[in-house]
């Protein structure tokens, strides 16, 4: 009965029901593909940066937000770093700046959003148009690639102990990002506004504020992912993150970071970004042709939703939890903050 | 007066008068009538597009599918013309396609109960794929001829009438009069704004949220059938993007997000601003690569516009309801 109770208490926590599914289709590649542990590593160093946007994807979409401007913001980012670096600027010089440019389009995005009552999704399709426009404009202006600093390369292809080093920079990013939601007083803050932001309202949160904040995140961790992009690629094309908004928004849902907000995490989403990701790698290394791969995400979308949901159910039905407190990260006995 | 001030589509027609004012000053050649016919041909498979998306809007969800259904249903349309099926039939099957679709992500969306941003979102990868697989990633060429070119508008079927203006013109006025004349209409624009009221009050909320998604699938398997003519070749990868500005001009349009609120003449209006940018920034002369800048900006500030117009029609109905007591 323990271990049962255990179990249910367990797979109710958000993103933990989709992280075993992601054991579970790892250990199955790895059973069929005896290979695939070498490349493993190779191809999640690809998919760092939508790995961050994944988790800047799920912060605004716990707060009760969406933004769809991150993929293309991410591309403007990682095309002003090349610009920057091309054009002589010292190396961390240019990389600020391309992070700057996301923070820039995350508060552009909370400004239009808090300050003029526009919806979100609104708001952010003007702004994936505009970061993607701008983007489109500084590829035709000069060419962005080409770049030779030793450092900048180093952030994607250099390694510590064998570890390249972006999964470093990204995992502490990542950590970081799942201690704020999860213990700061900005992530209460976020859960609840997701959960009602009238609600959040009446006790005294500044709502306004918050929804800015969880722009501006997700802004910088596209940038931080422009930046990566860059550093990864070598060179930047017109339509560079073009989808991959969608992309994350999906790995976010599947990790079970809920569309109506107020439930998720950094990890989960993780969990849910890494689990597509595997998938498409885990089909390649099968033998299953490119082509195959949009039903293939499509599929791993609704099945992975479709099981989270269930998990949830289950998990609710039979924990002792009541709802209120499986919405939100499991807390402390005796915290009533 | 207060019934035209509450009327989603005044925003829009502000904006249009702005925005054809601007251009009327600036460029010379703008109000001619083969200006007008020009930009305007570009624009009728995004006009229905546009349609589909506000019906499944006023009914409160969102259809990210009819990008890809639209590439789908031209890939369909381009590959049975190909092996010598009679136009008709093509025809039949591609809305049939379209249909089924739009079906599936209704049921994806009440039945199973997925959210309608990832349902939608993996039907779109699911039909782009599908069109992958199937054209092998190479695009689809030589099924033209005199009857496809006039399908997709390149030849008129009598002096300046096209077929894509017809058929945006007959959906336009058959799904105008769904939405206002029948009880269906009645029942969409109920389930949009409330959705457990309506069901409380007895009617069948899964059946009409699933009919919306049918009726944007059809106008996608349309839109796609004019493409597949328009296009003169179909790559796997042509709906990239339409479902964007599908909803970019529903919005413009007046339609809500919420639910509960849209026009069909809106969603036409609001595709007619976005192609009128297009063809104002391009008469100016300033390069292409700016246009999704502008699209953008536009977008921005039809928003704004509604935003305005809601809060004077607060106001003049605030003030007239005061004086009455």
């Amino acid at each position: 009965m323990k271990f049962k109770n255990f179990f249910f208490r367990s797979v109710s926590i958000t993103g933990i029901p989709i992280f075993g599914l992601l054991i579970f289709i790892v250990a199955l590649f790895q059973f069929i593909v005896p290979i695939f542990n070498a490349t493993v590593g190779d191809y999640i160093t690809n998919l760092v940066p939508v790995l961050l946007l994944t988790v800047g994807a799920a912060i605004v979409i716990i707060g009760g937000s969406i933004d769809l401007s991150i993929g293309t913001v991410c591309g403007l980012s990682a095309g002003i770093t090349m610009w920057t670096l091309a054009s002589g600027l010292p190396t961390a010089l240019s990389i600020l700046l391309g992070i700057a440019t996301g923070a820039f389009f995350g508060l552009l995005n909370g400004f239009i959003i808090t300050k003029f009552g526009i919806n979100d999704f609104i708001a952010t399709l003007a702004t994936l148009n505009i970061s993607g426009g701008l983007l489109i404009v500084l590829s035709q202006a000069t060419d962005l690639y080409g770049a030779e600093s030793e450092f900048f390369t180093s952030l994607v292809y250099g390694s510590f102990f064998g570890i390249p080093t972006s999964f470093f920079i990204a995992g502490a990013i990542i950590l970081l990002m799942q201690f704020l939601l999860l213990k700061t007083i900005l992530g209460r803050r976020i859960f609840a506004m997701g959960n009602s932001g009238a609600a959040a309202n009446v006790a005294g949160i500044n709502v306004r504020n918050v929804k800015l904040a969880t722009f501006v995140l997700s802004g910088t961790l596209a940038g931080c992912a422009g930046v990566l992009l860059a550093a990864r690629l070598g060179g930047v094309q017109a339509f560079l993150g073009l989808g991959y908004e969608f992309t994350a928004i999906a790995g976010a849902v599947v990790g079970g970071v809920s569309l109506a907000g107020g439930r998720g995490s950094a990890a989960a989403a993780l969990a849910g970004g890494l689990f597509i990701g595997t998938l498409a790698q885990g089909l390649q290394l099968i033998g299953v042709e490119p082509i195959f791969f949009g039903i293939v995400s499509g599929l791993a979308l609704i099945i992975g939703v479709i099981f989270d949901q269930k998990i949830q159910d289950i998990g609710q039905l039979r924990s002792r939890f009541d709802s209120r407190v499986l919405a939100q990260p499991p807390r402390k006995e005796g915290d009533h903050g | 007066m207060k019934k035209f001030l509450s009327d989603p589509i005044l925003g829009v027609i502000i904006l249009l008068l702005l925005v054809g004012g601007v251009a009327s000053f600036t460029v010379d050649v703008f109000f001619t009538l083969q200006n007008f016919t020009n930009f305007l041909s570009g624009s009728y498979f995004v006009m229905l597009l546009a349609m589909g998306m506000t019906v499944v809007l006023i009914s409160g969800g969102i259809d990210l599918s009819i990008g890809a259904v639209m590439a789908l249903c031209a890939g369909i349309v381009a590959k049975l013309a190909l092996q010598g099926m009679s136009v008709p039939l093509v025809i039949v099957c591609a809305l049939a396609v379209g249909a089924f679709v739009g079906c599936l992500n209704g049921l994806l969306v009440t039945v199973v109960g997925l959210p309608d941003f990832i349902a939608t979102l993996a039907m779109s990868a699911f039909a782009t794929g599908i069109l992958f697989i199937w054209t092998k990633g190479t695009p689809i060429v030589g099924y033209m001829d005199e009857t496809y070119k006039q399908i997709g508008g390149l030849a008129p079927i009598y002096r300046g009438v096209t077929v894509p203006m017809v058929t945006a013109i007959v959906i336009a006025f058959a799904l105008g009069a769904m939405l206002k004349k029948t009880k269906f209409g009645v029942h969409l624009f109920s389930v949009g704004s409330n959705r457990l009221a309506t069901r409380q009050s007895g009617i069948n909320v899964t059946k009409i949220r699933i009919l919306a998604y049918v009726i944007s699938g059809v106008c996608a398997a349309l839109s796609g059938i004019i493409m597949a003519g328009r296009n003169t070749t179909v790559p796997p990868d042509l709906g990239g993007g339409y479902e964007v500005l599908a909803i970019a001009a529903a919005l413009i349009g007046g339609a809500s997000l919420m639910g509960g609120r849209g026009r069909i003449l809106g969603a036409i209006l609001g595709e007619v601003v976005l192609a009128m940018t297009i063809n104002i920034i391009n008469l100016l002369g300033v390069p292409s690569s700016y246009q999704k800048i502008f699209i953008g900006g536009i977008l921005l500030l039809a928003v704004l516009v509604n935003q305005f117009v809601i809060s004077l029609r607060t106001k003049i109905l605030m003030r007239s309801t005061n004086k009455k007591s």
